[in-house]
C-alpha cells in the first residue's frame, strides 16, 4: 500500500518535470511560446491565425500571450534574464539592436529564402531585419507614421483637411482654427514635441537622421528648433495642455484623440485599429506636413518584427511560425492589415483584393503617400529605448515649466550621450 | 532535532533570501546586462549614484517626501479611527473594523491603483499633485496599523481611566497621560513598520503613474528607478547597487527610531 503511493507521487513528479521544462514531450507533440504586444483586435486574429497554423501541423503547440506595448518589453527581458525566454519573439525596430546586440536571438540567416520563403518579398525590407550581416529578424509588416485626425471637426472649422503639401506653419495655423472653433473644449493638435517618432519624421524631412553610426545623428540646435516650434503650437493655442502629455503612451483609447480632446493626433497608420475600435469610423489618415516638397519624412518601417529566441530547443517549430505568419495566404487573409502592410507582396496584393473597415484606410492611405516614403534607416543603437523615453521626460519638464527648453536641451544631450555608451 | 524542524524554513531563508542578497552585492560592483556575464566594475556604480545622476537623487528626494507625509498621516488615521471603533464595544464594532480594513486587503492590487487613477485623473497628470494622490492612497490603506491599535487600546486597564475620571479628568487629558504614553510600545511599532513599507512603495506609484514615475518624474520612487534601471535599461548591476543602498538607508533609519525610542516609549513596567 505504502509503495504504491510512493511510485505514484514519483510518477507524479516525472510527469510533472517533463510539464514543466517545455519542449517536446513523450507522445512526439512540440510546444513553443510565441509572444507579442497589442491590443484586443489584433489578439483576435493573431489567435486565430495560430490555430490555423495549429491545424495545419498537428504536432506543434503554440501557447500565446500578449502585453501592450508599454509593458511587453519589461516582461520580455526579465524571462529572458530568467532562462525563461519564448520561442517566438515579436520584435520591434526600436529594440532590435538592445536584444540582437547582447546574443538573445537566434541568427536566421540560413533558413532565409528556404525555410523563411521571400521570393514575393522586397529584397530591402528583408534586410530591415538584418544587423552586423545576420538576419536577426523577419520584419512583419510595414507602416509609416502619420496624421489620424477627425473630419468632423476639419469640417466644422472650415479648414482643409491633411494633405501631401501642407507645412507645419499651415498646420498651426489649421490646428489654432479647430481649437478656436471648439471653444477650446477640443485642441487642435497632440502635443508632439515630446516624440521621438514625430522629432525622426521631422528630422528626415530636412535630410538628418536620428542616428549616425550609432551617435546622434542630430545637433543640439535641431533638437532645439523642434521644441520650439511645438512650443509656438502652445503659445497658438493650437494644441493639447500640458496635463495630456503624460496619456501618450498608452493604447489609442487613453490618448488625446481617443479621448476626443484633440482634433489631430501623430501616430502610425498601424495603430489605426486601435483608434478605430474606440472611435468607430469617425477618423482619418492623412500625411505630415512637411516644409519640404520632395519628402514627408516617413518611411517603409517594419511595424514590427518577428524573432526566435537564440536558446529555443525547437528552432524547426520556432521557424515554421514565423514562416507560416509571414506568407501563408491563408494567414495573410485572417491577418490583414492589423500590424500594416503585410510584408510578403503578393499577400499585400490579396489583402487588397478584398479590402474594408480599418485595413482599407490603412492602405489607401499607403498607397496615397508611397511615392513620397523613403527607406528605412538602420535599425537604431543599443540605449534608444532609453533615449526615446529621455526625450518625454525632458519635454514633459518643459511642458509643465519646470524646465526652459535650453535646460532641458542640456539635460538631453547628456543623459542621451551616457545612454548611447 | 529542532535543526531538522527549522529545515524546511532554513532552507527557502538560504535559497529564497540569503542567496539572492550576496548574488545582488556581488553583481553591484558589476557592469551586468541580464543577458551576459556581468563585468566587474568596482565601486563605479556606488561613485555614480552619488556623483552623477540626478535622476537617482530625484528619486531620493520623491521617496523622503513620500514617507515624511504618508506614515504619519496613515498613522494618525489609523489612531484616530481605532480610538472611535475602541468607544463602540459591543456596538457593530466587528463590523466597522473589517469595514475600515477593507480597503488595506486590496491594497497593493493593480484595479485599486487603477481605479484611484481615473478618479483623480486631473491630479495625476499634473507634476505637483500627483504625488498628493498616491500619498492619499497610501493613507487611505491604514487598515492594518489600526487593527493593532486597537488590540493596544483594548490592552489599557480600565481602572486607570476610572482612576483618572475621579479625579477630573477629562476626554484630552485622558488620551495625553494614559492612552498615548500606554499605547506608545504599539505607536513605535507601528512606526517602525510602516516606515520601512513606505520606503519601499512601488505598486502604487508604479501603476498610477502608468510606470514611468511622471509627470516629469514627479512620482518617480527609489523603487520605480530601481526596476526602471534594472529591467528596462538592462543595468542590473546598477540597480543591485541601488538595492543596497535603500537596505542599508532602511536600517540606519530603524536604528536611528530605535535610539529615539528610549525617549518616549513608555513600557509600563519602568519606575
Amino acid at each position: 500500500m505504502e509503495a504504491h503511493k510512493i511510485v505514484g507521487l514519483a510518477l507524479g513528479a516525472v510527469l510533472v518535470a517533463s510539464g514543466c521544462g517545455g519542449g517536446s514531450s513523450a507522445n512526439g507533440q512540440t510546444e513553443i511560446r510565441f509572444i507579442w504586444w497589442g491590443n484586443d483586435d489584433r489578439a483576435k486574429v493573431t489567435t486565430e491565425a495560430v490555430k490555423l497554423f495549429e491545424s495545419r501541423n498537428p504536432n506543434i503547440k503554440v501557447s500565446t500571450s500578449f502585453q501592450n506595448f508599454q509593458n511587453y518589453f519589461e516582461k520580455l527581458s526579465t524571462e529572458i534574464a530568467g532562462g525563461n525566454a519564448p520561442d517566438v519573439i515579436q520584435m520591434d525596430y526600436r529594440y532590435l539592436n538592445e536584444y540582437a546586440g547582447r546574443n538573445v536571438l537566434l541568427d536566421l540567416t540560413p533558413y532565409v529564402g528556404k525555410e523563411i520563403r521571400t521570393a514575393d518579398w522586397n529584397a530591402g525590407f528583408v534586410g530591415s531585419g538584418e544587423l552586423n550581416g545576420k538576419q536577426v529578424a523577419m520584419p512583419l509588416a510595414q507602416n509609416a507614421t502619420t496624421i489620424v485626425y477627425d473630419p468632423k471637426l476639419f469640417a466644422a472649422a472650415g479648414v482643409a483637411e491633411p494633405k501631401i503639401g501642407w507645412t507645419w506653419a499651415d498646420y498651426k495655423e489649421i490646428a489654432g482654427k479647430i481649437q478656436a472653433s471648439t471653444g477650446g473644449k477640443i485642441a487642435g493638435s497632440t502635443d508632439f514635441g515630446g516624440t521621438e517618432d514625430v522629432f525622426e519624421t521631422w528630422l528626415r524631412q530636412r535630410g538628418k537622421a536620428l542616428y549616425d553610426n550609432g551617435k546622434l545623428g542630430y545637433s543640439k540646435d535641431d533638437l532645439k528648433a523642434f521644441w520650439q516650434l511645438s512650443k509656438d503650437f502652445r503659445d497658438a493655442r493650437a494644441t493639447t495642455p500640458a496635463e495630456l502629455v503624460t496619456t501618450l503612451n498608452a493604447g489609442a483609447e487613453q490618448t488625446p484623440m481617443g479621448k476626443k480632446l484633440s482634433a489631430s493626433e501623430h501616430s502610425y497608420d498601424s495603430l489605426y485599429g486601435g483608434y478605430n475600435t474606440v472611435r468607430p469610423d469617425e477618423l482619418k489618415l492623412g500625411p505630415y506636413p512637411s516644409d519640404n516638397n520632395e519628402t514627408l519624412g516617413s518611411y517603409r518601417k517594419p511595424s514590427q518584427l518577428i524573432s526566435a529566441s537564440a536558446r529555443t530547443k525547437n528552432k524547426d517549430a520556432a521557424v515554421k511560425l514565423i514562416d507560416f505568419l509571414l506568407n501563408d495566404p491563408d494567414a495573410g487573409k485572417v491577418l490583414g492589415a492589423n500590424r500594416g502592410l503585410p510584408a510578403n507582396l503578393k499577400i499585400r496584393e490579396a489583402v487588397a483584393q478584398n479590402l474594408s473597415g480599418a485595413n482599407k484606410v490603412i492602405f489607401e492611405y499607403e498607397k496615397s503617400v508611397d511615392a513620397k516614403l523613403g527607406d528605412a534607416p538602420p535599425a537604431p543603437p543599443k540605449g534608444d529605448g532609453a533615449i526615446y523615453k529621455l526625450m518625454q521626460r525632458k519635454h514633459e519638464e518643459v511642458v509643465f515649466g519646470k524646465k526652459t527648453i535650453d535646460q532641458a536641451l542640456d539635460e538631453f544631450w547628456r543623459d542621451a550621450e551616457e545612454a548611447l555608451k | 532535532m529542532p535543526y531538522l524542524f527549522l529545515g524546511p524554513w532554513l532552507l527557502g531563508a538560504i535559497g529564497l533570501t540569503v542567496a539572492p542578497m550576496v548574488v545582488s552585492l556581488y553583481l553591484s560592483f558589476t557592469d551586468y546586462d541580464l543577458f551576459n556575464e556581468p563585468q566587474w566594475v568596482g565601486l563605479d556604480n556606488y561613485a555614480k549614484l552619488f556623483g552623477d545622476d540626478p535622476r537617482y537623487l530625484q528619486s531620493v528626494g520623491v521617496t523622503l517626501k513620500y514617507v515624511a507625509w504618508s506614515v504619519p498621516l496613515k498613522l494618525v488615521l489609523a489612531l484616530a479611527v481605532a480610538l472611535l471603533l475602541n468607544s463602540l464595544r459591543g456596538k457593530g464594532q466587528a463590523f466597522f473594523r473589517s469595514a475600515f480594513y477593507a480597503p488595506s486587503l486590496l491594497g497593493a492590487s493593480v484595479g485599486l491603483a487603477l481605479a484611484w487613477r481615473a478618479i483623480f485623473d486631473t491630479w495625476v497628470d499634473l507634476p505637483d499633485t500627483s504625488l498628493v494622490t498616491i500619498v492619499l492612497l497610501s493613507a487611505w490603506q491604514f487598515g492594518a496599523p489600526m487593527v493593532i491599535f486597537l488590540a493596544g487600546l483594548q490592552q489599557i486597564p480600565r481602572d486607570l481611566f476610572d482612576a483618572a475620571a475621579v479625579d477630573g479628568a477629562g476626554w484630552w487629558r485622558k488620551l495625553a497621560s494614559i492612552t498615548l504614553p500606554m499605547l506608545s510600545p504599539v505607536l513605535f511599532f507601528n512606526l517602525v513598520l510602516e516606515t520601512i513599507h513606505a520606503f519601499q512603495a512601488f505598486t502604487q506609484a508604479f501603476v498610477v503613474s502608468g510606470g514611468r514615475g511622471g509627470p516629469a518624474d514627479s512620482t518617480l520612487f527609489y523603487t520605480l528607478y530601481l526596476y526602471e534601471r534594472g529591467f528596462t535599461e538592462f543595468r542590473m548591476g546598477y540597480a543591485s547597487a541601488m538595492a543596497w543602498v535603500l537596505l542599508v538607508a532602511i536600517a540606519l533609519i530603524t536604528a536611528v527610531l530605535f535610539r529615539t525610542s528610549r525617549y518616549w516609549v513608555f513600557y509600563g513596567d519602568e519606575r
